[in-house]
């Protein structure tokens, strides 16, 4: 998806909320979000992205900042004159009142028609697979179908954005497989736009069109699913998508094309764009590189020695433990049956090799 | 060993009850006695005494009088202590740690000090041996437990389903009347019926200002004592106490009183 072309549906603009901690909880957060988009906050709890998402449903006052909804700033308007939709990690629904009444308060409260209400009503209900499920109350409902009737009620009004804060965490794990694709489902043919709040990585690569990675207030990268695991911006985004082992590194300027070394020995050539500009000769880097895209190899020639800790079969991978020669650890993930995996037995010396593409380099 | 520690626990767990019961016991015993003098055990027995009982002009009067009052003091706790209860758990306002504290404070003032305060403030008013005037003393005593009741109940309810409520368009005062209050049911059940009970059996403060012109069924039952002991005194206690079980009943079967008290 060109994204670049899209115009910005909702912007957030320099978004901050500071209540006099350490830091603010959320910092000057900008990033945009095109129509129909479904976009995931993604980061560890205390990152700022449920303080974030209530800032955006109206609930928390921002101390600074702007939130672009239609061409306005949405921030001093209440939450009951925002339109948006908001599904809470605890589903929030109104156990006095069926579930076609919990659908059609919106409705309701905007004084649509009986009949309309009721059409509309029961289009979310089939949106979300209730069909029929309308006179039950919440509490006669599994948790996947409360989850269910808690975005009808949020996408029956029409929102102009979906806030789903959490929606997963209270599934057990099968299900929560089922309504992840579920979800996604369900926004791509209503084409709401979404802004997905998680913790979960998993959750948000396999979900969303793209992710914003939140880490104390700030944002650290904003990038569909491959740019972020692919192209991690900053070593947070490395480490918290995905596995990710970090070498340290030496930069060596000498003559002929930069080199890393690690204790004195060459890592495989890095991407000249990849390094800081400001990098001088004797610079301290750390090179990223994830478990699956470390190579083994004998020891003849090039690469970095190590030796084998440990090898555990987990199923689909083989999970490799290794030692550098100056004592530091790494993780590689072999194919079982490989030629790779043969040579990985304990207490095996092997060389370490990857491809330039799979490293990135950050300031150490 | 654990065979004796649990014949030990239940014949402790039965050793309170019968403490508990015992009086109470007697009490409906001696009610239907045919003694003209309370003794136990009453050498005949026979029901004339709930007739005479009902035939008694003063606890007649006191009896209508407790009831009016009750209900009243039942309405205004709610109508006072809702709001309350609300901004001391859902409003942020400077002092709301110190006021919650303070709401509880006429429970551990010694009842007597209190009703001497009432006196002395309600004499001049003119409110001694009024209604309101002991309605308002009634309210001193049940509004720190209305206010008590709602705020668990309240603290309870979370925050997430009024918000979710707001963000579909509700205003504060739709999403209190449509959501919050129609969850807050069993609060408001709970602490109505404590309001109306407590009021009811009230006596220590209602002693101050009651006067011949106005008297509740409590100090009528008390001035009577002072004078006779007939079976009739156990009548009433009797009458008294199956009141309060029915209004205890009915909470039970509507709500269920755990769920009541938030818990």
């Amino acid at each position: 998806m060109s994204l670049a072309s899209t115009p910005a549906h909702i912007r957030i603009d320099k978004l901050t909320f500071d209540y006099g901690g350490e830091r603010p909880a959320v910092d000057t957060l900008s990033f945009d979000i095109a129509k129909g988009e479904f976009i995931g906050l993604l980061g560890p709890s205390g990152c700022g992205k449920s303080t974030t998402l209530r800032m955006f449903a109206g609930l928390l006052a921002p101390t600074s900042g702007k939130i672009i909804m239609g061409g306005e700033d949405i921030v001093s308007r209440p939450p009951w004159e925002r339109n948006l939709g908001l599904v809470f990690q605890s589903y929030a629904l109104f156990p006095h009142m069926t579930v076609a009444q919990n659908v059609a308060f919106g409705l309701r409260l905007r004084k649509v028609g009986k009949e309309e209400s009721a059409a509309r009503v029961a289009e979310a209900l089939r949106a979300v697979r209730l069909e029929g499920f309308g006179n039950r109350r919440p509490a006669e409902l599994s948790g996947g179908q409360q989850q269910r009737v808690a975005i009808a009620r949020a996408i029956v009004i029409e929102p102009e954005i979906l806030l789903l804060d959490e929606p997963l965490s209270n599934l057990d794990a099968r299900l929560r497989d089922e309504m992840r694709f579920e979800i996604r489902d369900i926004q791509s043919r209503t084409g709401i736009t979404t802004l997905f709040v998680t913790h979960d990585q998993q959750e948000a690569l396999t979900m969303c069109d793209r992710i914003a990675v939140m880490n104390g207030g700030k944002l650290e990268q904003i990038g569909t699913p491959v740019e972020i695991y692919d192209k991690p911006a900053t070593p947070f985004v490395a480490g918290f998508i995905g596995r990710a082992n970090s070498v340290p590194a030496t930069l060596r300027l000498g003559p002929g094309a930069p080199r890393l070394e690690h204790e004195g020995q060459a890592l495989p050539a890095p991407d000249l764009q990849e390094l800081p500009s400001d990098a001088a000769d004797g610079a301290k880097l750390a090179a990223m590189v994830r478990p699956h895209a470390i190579q083994l190899s004998r020891q003849d020639g090039d690469g970095l020695t190590a030796r084998v800790n440990r090898s555990v079969f987990v199923g689909s991978v083989i999970e490799v433990e290794l030692e550098l020669a100056g004592g530091h650890k790494l993780v590689a993930e072999l194919r079982p049956g490989s030629a790779e995996a043969q040579l990985a037995q304990p207490g095996a010396d092997v060389a370490l090799t990857w491809r330039t593409t799979d490293m990135r380099i950050f300031a150490a | 060993m654990t065979k004796f520690l649990s014949f030990i626990s239940r014949a402790y767990v039965t050793l309170v009850f019968c403490i508990v019961f015992m009086p109470m016991a007697i009490i409906l015993v001696i009610s239907f006695s045919a003694d003209s003098y309370l003794s136990f055990p009453p050498s005949g027995w026979s029901l004339k005494w709930y007739g005479t009982v009902l035939g008694n002009t003063s606890f007649m009067q006191g009896f209508r009088n407790s009831a009016i009052i009750a209900v009243i003091v039942a309405a205004l706790s709610l109508a006072l202590g809702l709001p309350a209860a609300y901004a001391l758990v859902r409003l942020d306002f400077p002092g709301r740690a110190l006021i919650r504290s303070l709401v509880i404070a006429p429970l551990v003032l010694p009842a007597m000090m209190l009703g001497l305060g009432i006196l002395m403030v309600f004499t001049p008013a003119g409110l001694v041996a009024t209604y309101p005037g002991l309605v308002l003393a009634h309210l001193v005593m049940t509004l720190p437990f209305s206010i008590r009741i709602l705020q668990t109940s309240l603290s309870n309810l979370g925050t997430d389903v009024d918000e979710a409520a707001m963000t579909l368009g509700a205003r504060p005062l739709q999403v209190f009347m449509q959501i919050t209050l129609p969850r807050l049911t069993p609060g408001v059940i709970a602490s109505s019926a404590i309001a109306l009970i407590l009021s009811f059996d009230e006596i220590v403060l209602s002693l101050f200002i009651v006067g011949p012109r106005l008297q509740t069924l409590p100090v009528a039952l008390y001035r009577y004592v002072d004078e006779r002991t007939d079976p009739m005194v156990a009548v009433l206690a009797v009458l008294m106490i199956a009141l309060s079980l029915a209004i205890v009943l009915v909470v039970e079967r509507s709500v269920g009183f755990a769920k009541a008290f938030g818990r």
